[in-house]
């Protein structure tokens, strides 16, 4: 299929209509509704398979490493040593998690990790909608099991710091807040 | 006090400094004004997070460049670098004296009788800062930026000036209130000069670097152009005096071409009699009147930046010496042979006729592009 | 008084209109360009080599990060390329087969898009700039609803795709394609029949059909040439056979030429996809993968397999030596990379500005070029 466009007619031509054209689109467009998101005020809804930040359920992890073979670029930690439990009376073998560390700061969000695990819900995912994950410290993100698990508890990074967020961090006070080193 | 030093020095300082501090005042308005026209028509919000719809953003702008540190390239040219953000303000400022606001004598800062000619001398002269500044910050960007810029401007002198030779045939004098003056007894020059119009609305975008002719600082292929190494308050000397020259040009638009300070054709309307008759009122309203004409063509270089491509720098040539001269000489031409034959009335319904044609053909109903994409998908 | 003074720019890696980190060094006399030298590289960051130590799934993700504006077709190439080694390409379910072709198209009006607001940027036009990022963010969107990512999706797996649509997708696609034909009136409408637009790109970097091919150029230069070729008619893959669509050409070869050719492409891509809704809906829901073993070992052999990236033709050769779980070698032939080639060819004798113009025409990812 060629590509072609009729020739432009004298009146086009002599009457400028082509830049007029152009000046009545973007005329137009003045009037339209825009489409920006105020972003610390205004937020877009993740979707519900939106990859965000890790979320990792001890309880449910039968420690299988599945993930940390999966993960394109080894950023997932783990050791397991196997403890002797006596459950009803018989002796059973269990793999007992001892470190569940993830390098957030080098992941890049493939969910492959998630897919890998066998367990049902998943022991890892990434579907938590959570996306403000920037801090002023790379350190602040390597995770460990017990962060993956409760990061709820961290502090948000909150585009502008609230006034009473800088009181204290003046006062020395909010040592986990924004900035500072935070002691692990 | 003496009423000569009262009328000759007095008066026209502290009328020039009301001037000054208004076009000060416009220029902060209008960084806020254009982002925020910009971003409307390109979808988006523009600026809206300093004061009450963004409108301190003017404040917030100069605030910033100020407390910026004032980079000087090591291998700069110290004295043309200084003094190139500064020469194009000197003759933007100045030129505001002699522009008539309002209804004469109070609304003018001077009365000069060649005012149109030593506008154009003056304005002519911004383009030294640009060439020193691009050629003092010793990059390559800059010095490019520079000689596009040289090349530029001193081309549509010719087509600016030549444009408004036909005004002045029609109005007889050089001085802008004279020119209002007739205006106001007959119809805006836009009707009987569209041809005019046109042109002097190309070369007002290219005298002042603005899309589509903003070859001297085109972001997307030099960088910035004259001013990629200025910063700080030096870098805002330069975009103040490219506002304060578009408020000039503005101004000479509005004055020459769409009756001044007057809402009247034919003697009827807001002419300037009526506005005196209200006394100092009346020639307030005729200066309000006078800026919001200023306000809507500053707005059509906003909306002419939204809309337009850039041209190449040999295009921008060729378009100049090769389109808009001979177009303005033709245009002497006619006017001087209808001015002749008495005929001025004549070229009014020229210019109602063309304006009625683009319109016509503007907003005809029929689609056609997508008639004229059907046509070719099925043709193949 | 009359001899040529050349001097030399350094025309990035920092310039606005690079597209990334490519360098070109200019020898210019005046303002005309004597030669363009492109210096590639700046964004290496080892890909292949990357796939060698890699399990054949975990170098998905990696795929998505070279062409990162359009991942999709990335994704596809290579899976594509594992299934045809692993010979299991005649059973990847149907649905799957639609959901990757809806994926990719939708990924190639997504590119296009990008091209168009970065390629009218750069002329100077910055307004068509944000209506393509508004539809844009809409694909984005349909794409994070789909994979959970908007960028680098990771949304193909070996032997088929790893989720199913979400409900209401298709009800959401057809909403779009609804808003996407009018909007490539309104770009059109400032910039094709636009005189000053005409002037910045015809007859600039024109490309005979003859030189495109030798340089080996693909994808919408070459059809801006006037060659139909397109592999999703040359080389059919996936279910392109039954979906129809026209390939549009160019005349002259030259950048207006190309910009013809894409904005058509754009809606043919919308032409597919409305195919496309129909056909998926008829497939059975859940059926998005075929059986293949979790552990994918190829036998031994090596294997090229292309597919009509938005950019041109995004070749895969890959060797494996049927031990490991990794690819012995594996090569990519990259679109961008190999049109970047006549960049020095297409530049001479143009000025500065037209250079900008050619960047943007070629349609380079400097992420796909360095890899």
């Amino acid at each position: 299929m060629q590509v072609e466009y009729s020739k432009a007619r004298w009146s086009e031509k002599f009457l400028v209509l082509d830049l007029l054209e152009g000046l009545k689109t973007t005329f137009r467009e003045l009037f339209k509704p825009k489409v920006t998101v105020r972003y610390p005020e205004e937020r877009m809804e993740p979707a519900d398979r939106y990859r965000g930040m890790f979320r990792f359920n001890y309880e449910r992890c039968i420690a299988c490493k599945l993930c940390a073979v999966a993960c394109p670029i080894d950023i997932i930690y783990i050791d397991v040593h196997d403890e002797t439990l006596e459950v009803d009376g018989k002796k059973k073998k269990v793999k007992v998690l001892d470190r569940y560390d993830i390098d957030v700061k080098r992941c890049m969000f493939c969910a492959l990790c998630e897919e890998a695990c066998p367990t049902k819900p998943k022991s890892i995912w990434l579907t938590t909608k959570t996306y403000e994950l920037a801090t002023y410290d790379r350190n602040d993100l390597y995770f460990n099991m017990q962060e993956l698990e409760y990061w709820d508890d961290r502090p948000k990074y909150s585009g502008l710091p609230e006034p009473e967020d800088s009181a204290r961090l003046e006062g020395n006070e909010g040592q986990k807040q924004i900035g500072g080193t935070v002691e692990r | 006090m003496n009423k000569a030093l009262l009328t000759y020095l007095v008066w026209p300082v502290v009328k020039f400094l009301i001037a000054f501090v208004i076009v000060q005042v416009i220029v902060i308005l209008m960084t806020w004004i254009e982002r925020r026209v910009l971003g409307f028509m390109q979808a988006r919000l523009g600026p809206n997070r300093v004061g009450p719809w963004g409108l301190l953003q003017g404040i917030a702008d100069p605030v910033k460049l100020l407390l910026k540190e004032d980079i000087l390239p090591s291998s700069a040219e110290k004295v043309a670098y200084f003094l190139g953000p500064m020469l194009p303000i000197i003759p933007a400022f100045i030129v505001l004296c002699a522009i008539p606001y309002g209804p004469p004598p109070t609304f003018t800062v001077t009365r000069i009788n060649v005012g149109l000619l030593a506008i154009l001398a003056l304005t002519s002269t911004a383009v030294y800062g640009i060439i020193l500044g691009g050629w003092a910050s010793n990059n390559k960007y800059s010095l490019m930026g520079g000689l596009r810029s040289a090349a530029q401007m001193v081309s549509y002198e010719v087509p600016f000036g030549l444009s408004i030779v036909g005004v002045l045939m029609l109005s007889g004098s050089l001085d802008l209130v004279q020119i209002v003056r007739y205006q106001e007894a007959n119809a805006w020059n836009f009707l009987p000069q569209i041809v005019a119009c046109f042109i002097f609305l190309v070369s007002m975008n290219a005298e002042n670097n603005r899309t589509p002719f903003d070859l001297p600082e085109a972001e997307s292929e030099l960088v910035a152009g004259y001013h990629t190494e200025y910063s700080g308050m030096k870098f805002a000397f330069f975009m103040l005096a490219e506002y304060a020259m578009m408020i000039v040009n503005s101004s000479l638009m509005v004055s020459l071409f769409f009756g001044g300070w007057t809402l009247g054709m034919f003697g009827l309307g807001l002419t300037t009699e009526v506005l005196r008759s209200w006394g100092f009122l009346g020639g307030l309203l005729g200066a309000v009147i006078f800026l919001s004409k200023v306000m809507v063509f500053m707005l059509i270089y906003v909306w002419f930046r939204a809309t337009f491509p850039r041209f190449r720098f040999d295009q921008l040539m060729d378009l100049g010496w090769k389109w808009m001269i001979p177009l303005a000489l033709a245009n002497i031409v006619v006017t001087a042979v209808f001015v002749l034959a008495g005929q001025e009335r004549l070229m009014y319904w020229i210019g109602l006729g063309t304006i009625g044609a683009t319109l016509f053909y503007l907003f005809r109903p029929a689609p056609k592009r997508a008639a004229a994409r059907e046509k070719v998908i099925h043709a193949s | 008084m009359f001899d040529v003074h050349e001097m030399e720019v350094n025309f990035g890696p920092q310039h606005p209109s690079t597209h990334g980190v490519l360098r070109v060094l200019l020898r210019i006399d005046g303002e005309r360009i004597i030669d363009a030298k492109p210096i590639i590289g700046y964004l290496h960051r080892g890909t292949e080599k990357l796939f060698e130590h890699m399990a054949y799934p975990q170098c998905i993700p990696h795929t998505d990060r070279m062409d990162y504006v359009a991942s999709a077709t990335n994704n596809l190439g290579f899976v594509e390329t594992v299934e045809k080694i692993l010979g299991i390409t005649g059973q990847i379910p149907k649905r799957a087969q639609l959901m990757r072709v809806i994926l990719s198209e939708l990924q190639r009006i997504s590119s296009h898009l990008l091209w168009l607001a970065t390629h009218a940027i750069d002329i100077g036009a910055m307004t068509p700039f944000f209506y393509c990022f508004r539809e844009r963010e809409q694909i984005l969107d349909l794409f994070e609803t789909y994979c959970g990512a908007r960028l680098t999706l990771n949304c193909m797996r070996i032997g088929g795709m790893p989720d199913d649509l979400p409900p209401g997708w298709l009800e959401d696609l057809e909403a779009f394609l609804v808003k996407f034909d009018p909007a490539v009136d309104e770009y059109e409408s400032l910039l094709t029949t636009n005189r000053i637009w005409k002037k910045r790109t015809v007859g600039i970097g024109v490309l005979s059909p003859e030189d495109a091919i030798e340089w080996g150029i693909t994808g919408p230069p070459l059809r801006g040439s006037g060659v139909e070729w397109d592999l999703r008619r040359a080389q059919p893959y996936e279910c392109y056979p039954e979906l129809d669509f026209e390939i549009p050409v160019g005349r002259n070869g030259d950048t207006y030429d190309r910009y013809l050719v894409r904005m058509e492409e754009m809606r043919q891509c919308s032409r597919i996809l409305k195919q496309c809704i129909p056909l998926i809906r008829q497939t059975p829901e859940g059926d998005i993968k075929a059986k293949i073993s979790r552990v994918i070992r190829p036998p031994e052999g090596e294997v090229y397999h292309s597919i009509e990236s938005p950019k041109g033709e995004l070749g895969y050769y890959i060797v494996s030596d049927g031990k490991t779980q990794n690819a012995y070698r594996c090569h990519v032939r990259p679109p961008s990379f190999v049109n970047l080639q006549a960049l020095p060819a297409m530049a001479q004798g143009h000025l500065v500005s037209d250079l900008v113009a050619l960047i943007g025409t070629i349609d380079i990812v400097l992420g796909e070029v360095d890899r």
